[in-house]
């Protein structure tokens, strides 16, 4: 089956192409801000260096976030329009996942990290990988590093960009040096292999209702609902 | 020629039909009104998201309810500038990878230029050239049409848009969101010469309009009651605004040098049906319609 696999999420763009379990191709390229005005252009490029057309494409995956707010949106509504248009079916996959899948051949617990773009909070999840996926442990994680330290308690392999900084100074915090780190951005060929094995398990979403993974609400939501939260615990006193 | 318009630049998700430029077959318009009236005005973090999870609907809604499939459609166009970014996305990747998937061309329109042509779709006897008096939630813009994608500026807002002067007064007010029904209700019943609220560059002789000083001058004269300490006469700050912002908006084209004497009026009901019913009207139910396929950017 082949599958296009798109993640916009990031400070990089990663687009793919996968046929079934092998990669066709994988490309990934810096957006500057112009995600939307480069993606139909190296989507369409990508393709005819494939020796491919929209026509031959199967089905569609797209990395879901979490991530830049604005980048996932476009991601999103490139791969459910693609998807709608072309009558093909479309598998959302959480990027932080994508991620972990990236590292599955590691055996210790694997934690990919995304730098939320707010301050110090990052995204991150807790993954074991076992029979060719990875299995999430736990819920996500929203917050600051030193939360995430406080609850890691055995050896891990830390994924994300720019991994390093975040490698040192959990180390530095658990007084420890048994972190490992890879760098890694998540890749659009990962996402259309993961995507052609659940769309191959007759698992697609519904493709009007895809909508991306945020993890966080907005920041006016946030604060009105600090602001009614304070003043319900005030009533109730 | 089959268009299919697509809109996404503020809080309403909108998709239509429009055969032969003329012709609407279907106008979808997915509201967001009540997501956002808690905060007062439009979130647009909020409304970029609400645009994402509708927009595939919104199209699909518009081609059935127009009686057509994606095949039928010869172009796409969509609000390609002016509005929140975030939400100009969601509409702009929409129609790029719809155009892409179907091989038909992609028109970008200025979202004024979708406000002067829902008047051209609602009115076709509108003649050209006109003067088109554009108000809405963001914009207060006088322009010139001289032909189909010829305009002239013929002046505008320095400071807030008249339909952003209503949402400020009516936050203010502890009124609700929008403003413009609000204050129109209200206005309704109060005396329009009841404060002498500023009209300024009203004698500027120009087409430059300003809102802002207004808007501080209804915060003044609404404090300046409550150190009187009489009971607020809401109806009265409604009318006596409303009959400045009209006032200071041009009724009458003469003077604009084109002999054009009569401005028609775009814009969005939010921002108030008054400013609307105080000229000589056409669209008093202007849409969101971007669907003509006339002009490139």
């Amino acid at each position: 089956m082949l599958v296009l696999g798109i993640d916009t999420s990031g400070y990089a763009n990663a687009i793919g192409v996968a046929d079934g379990e092998r990669v066709l191709a994988d490309f990934a390229f810096q957006t500057r801000n112009e995600s939307l005005a480069k993606i139909m252009l190296n989507i369409d490029s990508m393709l005819k260096d494939a020796g491919l057309g929209l026509e031959d494409i199967e089905g569609f995956g797209v990395g879901l976030g979490p991530g830049s707010w604005t980048g996932i949106r476009i991601g999103v509504t490139v791969g459910k329009m693609l998807a709608y248009s072309t009558g093909k079916p479309v598998k959302g996959i959480p990027t932080i996942e994508v991620l972990a899948y990236q590292a599955r051949d590691c055996r210790s617990l694997i934690c990919p990290i995304i730098d939320a773009g707010a301050g110090d909070t990052i995204y991150a999840a807790f993954y074991r990988s076992g029979n060719s996926a990875v299995h999430q442990m736990g819920d996500y994680y929203v917050g600051d590093l030193p939360g995430l330290a406080e609850v890691i308690a055995e050896p891990v392999v830390l994924v994300a960009a720019g991994v390093s900084k975040y490698q040192s100074a959990i180390e530095q915090l658990l007084e420890s040096n048994t972190v490992a780190a890879r760098e890694n951005i998540p890749g659009g060929a990962t996402v259309a292999l993961m995507a052609a094995a659940r769309l191959q398990n007759g698992e697609p979403d519904d493709t009007l209702a895809l909508a991306p993974l945020y993890l966080k609400e907005s920041t006016a939501r946030a604060f009105v609902n600090k602001y009614s939260k304070r003043a319900l615990e005030a009533q109730q006193r | 020629m089959l268009v299919l318009g697509i809109e996404t630049s503020c809080d309403e998700t909108s998709a239509a039909l429009v055969a032969s430029g003329r012709t609407v077959l279907s106008n979808v318009i997915a509201n967001q009104l009540e997501l956002h009236r808690k905060y007062g005005g439009i979130v647009p973090e909020i409304a970029a998201r609400r645009h994402t999870e509708l927009i595939g609907y919104v199209i699909n809604e518009a081609l059935d309810a127009g009686g057509k499939s994606l095949c039928d459609v010869e172009a796409v166009a969509v609000t390609a500038k002016q509005g929140l970014v975030g939400s100009l996305l969601v509409g702009a990747a929409a129609a790029k990878t719809l155009s892409y998937a179907l091989r038909v061309p992609l028109v970008g329109v200025h979202h004024i230029e979708g406000h002067i042509f829902a008047n051209l779709l609602s009115n076709p006897e509108i003649p050209l050239p006109h003067v088109c008096l554009t108000v809405s939630g963001g914009h207060t813009l006088l322009v010139y049409v001289r032909d189909y994608c010829q305009y002239e500026l013929l002046g505008g807002t320095v400071d807030d848009a008249a339909g952003e002067a209503f949402d400020k007064i009516a936050k203010f007010l502890d009124l609700g969101f929008p403003g413009g029904p609000v204050i129109d209700r209200l206005a309704a019943q109060g005396d329009r010469k009841a404060f002498a609220f500023p009209r300024p560059l009203l004698k500027a002789k120009t087409f430059y309009f300003s809102f802002s000083g207004l808007k501080t001058s209804i915060i003044n004269a609404f404090k300046g009651q409550l150190v009187i300490g009489d009971t607020l006469p809401l109806e009265d700050i409604a009318a006596s605004f409303q009959e400045a912002v009209v006032d200071v908006l041009p009724r009458d084209g003469a003077g604009c040098g084109y002999g054009v004497h009569v401005p028609y009026y775009a814009g969005n009901k939010k921002s108030g049906q008054k400013t609307a019913g105080g000229f000589q009207t056409y669209g008093q139910e202007p849409t969101n319609v971007c669907g003509l396929q006339v002009c490139q950017f």
